[in-house]
């Protein structure tokens, strides 16, 4: 590849990776993660964001290319050097967009750039002076865009391990507020391993965690394809016994989570359990039937008014509280099946008028329905029901035998419960008569219709079941914060559902329960992370869709389906082949 | 009695018309081709027998019902199957499930019996499963064994056009309609597939209605062929009339043909 060619393309990269530091900066995120300790001092979440933008930069500036029918790949010196130099130009853009900014004055941009601070520079100039700052941070980008443009020349083997190891360190570095106390509460000393003070992995910590697990995924990577046949050996009583024990392990983990992770945990993994729960639900309706569903959050809402109404919750008003117009008052657990029921009937009525529409219609409508349940909520017709703005408060605790669940520690066998209840359910109509209906549905409705199935029923179903498990997340949602507020069910709900089930892989359960665990609980656990949620979300959706569009833990039926455009055109070439036969075939007896 | 009766089937696009007055009967245990060029209005007419479409005038009648403006899942569950001109198979679905789906109708577990896995439920499943090989081993060892497990969308082009067909052999249809089986088939493909029609109608009792393209095969495999041309019926009869028909050659092969010939 010619080095003008290169050089080009690093620029052009570097440029990029450079406007994505500016971006970092401005909208506050490099400031935010900086308290935010990963390895002893030395990396900072913010520093390793400054770093790996022109280290992205440099992997993409030595991408192969295709010129006058060959295939190009930049030699490993030229690519280090072009990487090198994508690196530097990003270096150098984020100088030149400090220098602009101390030309104009930090405090005259405040006004419009609220995230533009001397905080932000800082982060950027690696806690030096400008003038040092820029020295340092040209040449580490460079040093960053090299290693980002190595990487394409790491043997395949080594990078995989490699890219583990490196990922669960970074894992084990965010989760520096739930490993500690894991750890402390099993009665095992965690301050080797984490740093006391700053919150992040001692550098003996790291160097553990990068070494067990790159050793451990370089030995499973050699012994992968015999491990997997000796699992498909096992005979199947043996493996339905492993089964068995696989889910009491499981249940006796869960058992003691919340004893583990103490009460701050807990509450959090409350909340992630019942956006799982949501997500299980949704699930069905998106991942099964194939129903693109954005205006889930009605669902939600309904279940949490419904068990409000239902227990005998009161309304805020200017005179006290009073009891709502109409009002229960039933036991939680007397309450559920009614509020399923409600579920059912609210499935019918979103479903009923969206029979007819499909794919991008159909999101638009749902997404409608999703802002007249928050309209409802919040409008004064309904306020005598269900207290407009100020909601409903005193919503009954689920107790039994008089032991509550509104303890965060309780909450969480009371939302994990429900959750595995739904999995079970999940799984059980996946290999059913029910789950073939709704699957032929999703991958050709008419086929599916002509084949006997009354498409009809089946989308009704899909709504009916998938609305019956997001009411009853509300419901969870309601017990949990003993509050109903409307502004609990606003659209975002409906994205964060469908954000989990996208990144997780959709009609895959683990892949729900993965997603359900990164988009909930790393916000969760990280305050840091909780005002750029959605950005966040964003970025991630994109990179997924991309890198990875069958989703994390995907179903191995949707990885097929993605993989399906050749195999198309493959057919249509093939009819229009037999177009052509047929005719010269008609001609000659004809005649 | 006529399992199948079209009377006077009208359907129009907009100002096309696909079909005009057309009547039609299919008699229990024959099997009728159906050929004329394209745009025809051959596949409107199977669309119009399988309630895809509504005819805009006329009514078809199966069995004894009248089954005009029924939903297609009900018509198949009636006992009308189709196959589609180009394969519309359920692609991610592996072959066996493609076949088992063809037992949806013939099958009632719901909702709540999958959930709680009644015996019932559980008993009728393995029906469903046994069924459906049964269809996939109408062809030999091609559907069976290994290829049971994999997707749809791995199997070879014609192997898709006869998992199309064991999928409808599946519902346990009555009158079995066959759009273009074997287009971009292989001769020897082509001959095989011709033999089993007549061994559907022979050993399963089916009648069946095909559309063909393929002059041998409708010469191999019709009682009777029907001629179509702008939605109209141009010629009815047995191989060796329609061929000869001069409406027939026609409207193949233009008029200017015809005068030279």
């Amino acid at each position: 590849m010619p080095a003008s060619f290169l050089l080009r393309r690093a620029l052009r990269s570097g440029g990029v990776g450079g406007a994505v530091l500016i971006y970092l900066a401005m909208v506050g995120m490099l400031e935010k993660f900086a308290p935010l300790d990963l390895v002893g001092t030395a990396l900072p979440l913010s520093r390793l964001l400054v770093l790996s933008a022109p280290a992205v930069a440099g992997y993409v500036a030595v991408r192969p290319r295709i010129h006058a029918g060959e295939v190009q790949r930049p030699t490993a010196g030229p690519a280090m050097a072009a990487g090198a130099a994508a690196g530097a130009a990003a270096g150098a853009v984020a100088v030149a967009w400090m220098v602009l900014v101390r030309t104009i004055g930090v405090d005259a941009l405040r006004g419009i750039f609220v995230s533009v601070t001397e905080g932000a520079l800082g982060v950027l100039a690696f806690g030096l002076g400008p003038a040092a700052g820029a020295a340092v941070l040209v040449p580490a980008a460079a040093a960053a865009g090299a290693v980002g443009a190595a990487v394409r020349h790491v043997p395949g083997p080594v990078a995989r391990a490699l890219g583990l190891a490196l990922a669960s360190t970074l894992l084990f570095a965010l989760l520096q507020r739930i490993v500690p106390t894991v750890l402390f509460e099993l009665g095992l000393d965690p301050y080797w391993m984490y740093d006391r003070v700053h919150g992040g992995l001692t550098y003996l910590g790291a160097l553990v965690v990068l070494g067990v697990s790159g050793v451990g995924s370089w030995q499973t990577a050699a012994r992968r394809a015999r491990v997997e046949r000796r699992i498909r050996e096992v005979p199947p009583e043996a493996r339905r016994a492993v089964r068995l024990v696989g889910v009491a392990v499981l249940l006796l983990v869960l058992w003691v989570t919340p004893q583990l992770i103490g009460s701050v945990l807990s509450e959090i993994m409350g909340t992630v359990g019942v956006f799982l729960l949501m997500a299980l639900g949704l699930n069905i309706v998106v991942g099964y039937a194939g129903l693109l569903d954005l205006g889930y959050v009605a669902f939600f809402a309904a279940g949490a008014y419904t068990l409000g109404l239902l227990t005998g919750a009161n309304l805020v008003t200017a005179f006290g509280l009073v009891p709502p117009a109409i009002v229960a008052h039933l036991d939680f657990w007397a309450a559920v099946p009614l509020v399923m029921l409600v579920a059912a009937v609210v499935g019918l009525l979103i479903g009923a008028p969206v029979l007819r529409l499909r794919g991008d219609y159909l999101a638009i409508v749902t997404l409608g329905f999703g802002e007249i349940v928050r309209i409802l909520v919040t409008s004064n017709w309904l306020k005598p029901l269900v207290g407009g703005a100020q909601g409903l408060r005193d919503v009954t605790d689920a107790a039994i035998f008089g032991i509550g669940f509104r303890d965060p520690q309780r909450f969480f066998y009371l939302v994990t419960g429900f959750c595995l209840l739904a999995i079970f359910v999940s799984r059980r109509l996946a290999n059913s008569r029910v789950g073939r209906a709704w699957n032929a549905m999703r991958e050709d409705e008419q086929v599916a219709e002509a084949m006997g199935i009354s498409t009809t029923n089946y989308k009704l179903l899909a709504f009916a079941t998938g609305g019956a498990l997001g009411c009853l997340s509300g419901a969870l949602f309601a017990v949990k914060l003993g509050t109903i507020q409307p502004g609990s069910f606003e659209i975002p709900v409906s994205i964060t559902a469908l954000a989990i089930v996208i990144l997780g892989g959709m009609g895959s359960i683990p892949g729900v329960v993965v997603g359900a665990l990164i988009l909930m609980g790393l916000p969760g656990l990280l305050a840091e992370f909780e005002e750029f949620r959605f950005l966040m979300y964003g970025a991630v959706l994109i990179a997924i869709m991309i890198l990875r569009p069958q989703g994390l833990v995907p179903n191995v039926r949707r990885m097929r389906e993605l993989q399906e455009e050749e195999r198309l055109q493959d057919a249509w070439l093939r009819a229009q082949e037999a177009r052509g036969e047929a005719l010269t075939g008609a001609g000659e007896e004809g005649s | 009695m006529a399992l199948l009766e079209c009377r006077g089937l009208t359907k129009s696009f907009g100002g096309l018309a696909a079909l005009q007055d057309l009547d039609l009967e299919v008699s229990p245990g024959e099997i009728v081709s159906v050929i004329g060029p394209n745009g025809a209005g051959k596949t409107t007419l199977f669309n119009v027998i399988t309630g895809i479409y509504e005819p805009d005038q006329g009514e078809v009648w199966f069995n004894g019902h009248n089954i005009t403006g029924l939903k297609p899942n009900q018509i198949t569950k009636l006992g009308i199957a189709r196959t589609f001109q180009t394969v519309h198979l359920f692609p991610n679905m592996t072959v066996l499930e493609n076949a088992m789906v063809g037992q949806h109708c013939r099958t009632r577990a719901g909702l709540f019996a999958s959930i709680l896995r009644l015996p019932w439920q559980r008993a009728e499943e393995e029906r469903v499963r046994a069924k459906a090989r049964q269809a996939l081993a109408f062809f030999g060892p091609r559907l069976t064994g290994y290829r049971e497990d994999q997707p749809a969308s791995m199997l070879s082009y014609a192997n898709r056009r006869r998992l199309e067909i064991a999928r409808a052999l599946a519902t346990e249809p009555k009158l079995l309609l066959l759009d273009e089986p074997t287009a971009g088939m292989n001769p020897v493909e082509t001959q095989e597939l011709t033999r089993l029609i007549g061994k559907m109608r022979d050993e399963l009792g089916l009648t069946i209605l095909v559309i063909e393209h393929d002059m041998r095969v409708v010469k191999g495999v019709s009682d009777r062929v029907v001629a179509l041309d702008h939605g109209r019926k141009i010629a009815e009869g047995s191989y060796e009339e329609v061929a000869h028909d001069e409406r027939v050659i026609e409207a193949y092969l233009g008029r200017r043909a015809v005068e030279s010939a």
